[in-house]
């Protein structure tokens, strides 16, 4: 008895990490399509750190406080921007 | 309450038409509220008192009001970067949170101020029947009517945005159902700070544009009979135009027959396609008898009746 509820168990466990894999898998995209939004909002914000028309200072200023995250986004998009093309690569499943 | 902007090339007599146009607004029992955006403040002059950008009383029905517009930005500035202040505090310990004092010459501050005060004033203005606005020369008046339409477009920009994110992490969330970082974000309008603000701010500016293009907003402009305030008064009405800020009114000040000639080739150059708006000749030599009264009555009343395209 306690062999079958063993088997049972590691099925379960089984077909729900599949499950999971594939909810991580299904949104890969959408997860890299948020994260490329959130850099382009905050360098929308801070277009004149980058040279781009910025909107008037005042918008920018007041938001910026409760931009963190996506400042962090910005920060680290800058640091691989190199790799981007390879990582939109990596993420669409082009080898 | 209703008001009225002064608009024209520096030196065309905008200072003095707005004041004699409050003026005479007050004497006949109205509550007048005239304000001087202009740096070159002369509302003070014109009336022999010392004013600030409180609302001075002059008579029963009167009151002056000068903005000193590199004040305003600094104090809204010095609003704005409270939160820098904060954030940073510790740079206080090496002496470099003096750098921060960099942020109050960030261009376009002062457009951003005189727009705030005018906000200001239209929220506090129930207590006037009639708000006056005296203007600084064309080209900043232009930028500070210009800034709410600039503005509305990038935030409406960033609400398209916003929102996008905020599907996004929606979407996330819902098929991992997990617990990780991305997750967590929040995703509904109401919770997110941002969207918030960037929708208090659209309501803002929203409000202020309908306040400037309304019906209950006059612009005039005015000029002399001359080349150089023509050819100025021409690119201030184009660009009115195109920010879709009706004219209804138009002076042709300093005005003497001797020039009658320019003078009707001027408002015929400048006039001839706008068949709604109203032309004015002033004298150059004012109203010896009456000083105060230099507009004459006739389109006072016209303008009271609110019908000043007739």
């Amino acid at each position: 008895m306690s062999l079958i509820k063993k088997i049972y168990r590691s099925l379960v466990f089984f077909i729900k990490s599949i499950d999971q894999a594939h909810r991580i898998k299904a949104v890969e995209v959408t997860e890299y399509e948020l994260r490329e939004l959130e850099n382009l909002f905050v360098l929308l914000l801070m277009g004149s750190f980058t040279g781009i028309p910025s909107p008037s200072t005042l918008v920018s200023a007041e938001l910026i406080p409760d931009l963190t995250r996506e400042i962090e986004v910005l920060n680290k998009r800058a640091e691989d921007a190199f790799d981007a093309f390879n990582e939109l690569a990596g993420t669409i499943g082009i080898d | 309450m209703k008001s009225l902007f002064f608009t024209g090339k520096g030196g065309v007599g905008k200072s003095t038409l707005s004041s004699a146009f409050g003026y005479q607004l007050a004497e006949k029992g109205y509550k007048v509220l005239i304000v001087s955006l202009d740096p070159a403040h002369n509302l003070g002059d014109i009336f022999s008192v010392k004013l600030d950008s409180k609302e001075t009383s002059f008579s029963k029905n009167l009151s002056l009001s000068e903005v000193d517009l590199s004040k305003a930005s600094k104090k809204y500035l010095k609003e704005n970067t409270k939160v820098f202040e904060e954030v940073y505090g510790y740079l206080k310990v090496l002496n470099l949170d003096r750098y921060f004092n960099i942020l109050k010459y960030t261009p376009g501050m002062e457009e951003n101020a005189a727009l705030i005060e005018i906000d200001r004033i239209f929220s506090t203005g129930d207590k006037f029947d009639f708000i006056v606005f005296d203007t600084p020369p064309t080209g900043i008046t232009l930028r500070i009517l210009a800034l709410p339409s600039i503005t509305i477009n990038w935030l409406e920009q960033l609400i398209g945005i916003r929102k996008q994110i905020l599907e996004k992490r929606y979407t996330i969330r819902k098929v991992r159902e997990g617990n990780t970082e991305t997750e967590k974000l929040k995703y509904d309008e109401s919770d997110d700070k941002v969207i918030v603000k960037l929708y208090r701010m659209h309501e803002k500016y929203r409000n202020l544009e309908s306040l400037i293009r309304g019906n209950n907003n006059t612009v005039s402009v005015v000029f002399n009979p001359d080349f150089l305030s023509m050819k100025e008064s021409e690119r201030l009405i184009k660009s009115l135009d195109e920010l879709g800020i009706p004219l209804r009114l138009t002076f042709n000040n300093k005005f003497d027959s001797c020039l009658s000639e320019d003078a009707d080739k001027i408002e015929k150059y400048l006039l001839s396609q706008k068949n709604d708006v109203i032309n004015q000749r002033i004298g150059f030599s004012g109203n010896k008898k009456n000083p105060g009264y230099i507009i004459p009555d006739d389109l006072i009343q016209n303008y009271l009746k609110g019908n000043t395209d007739v």
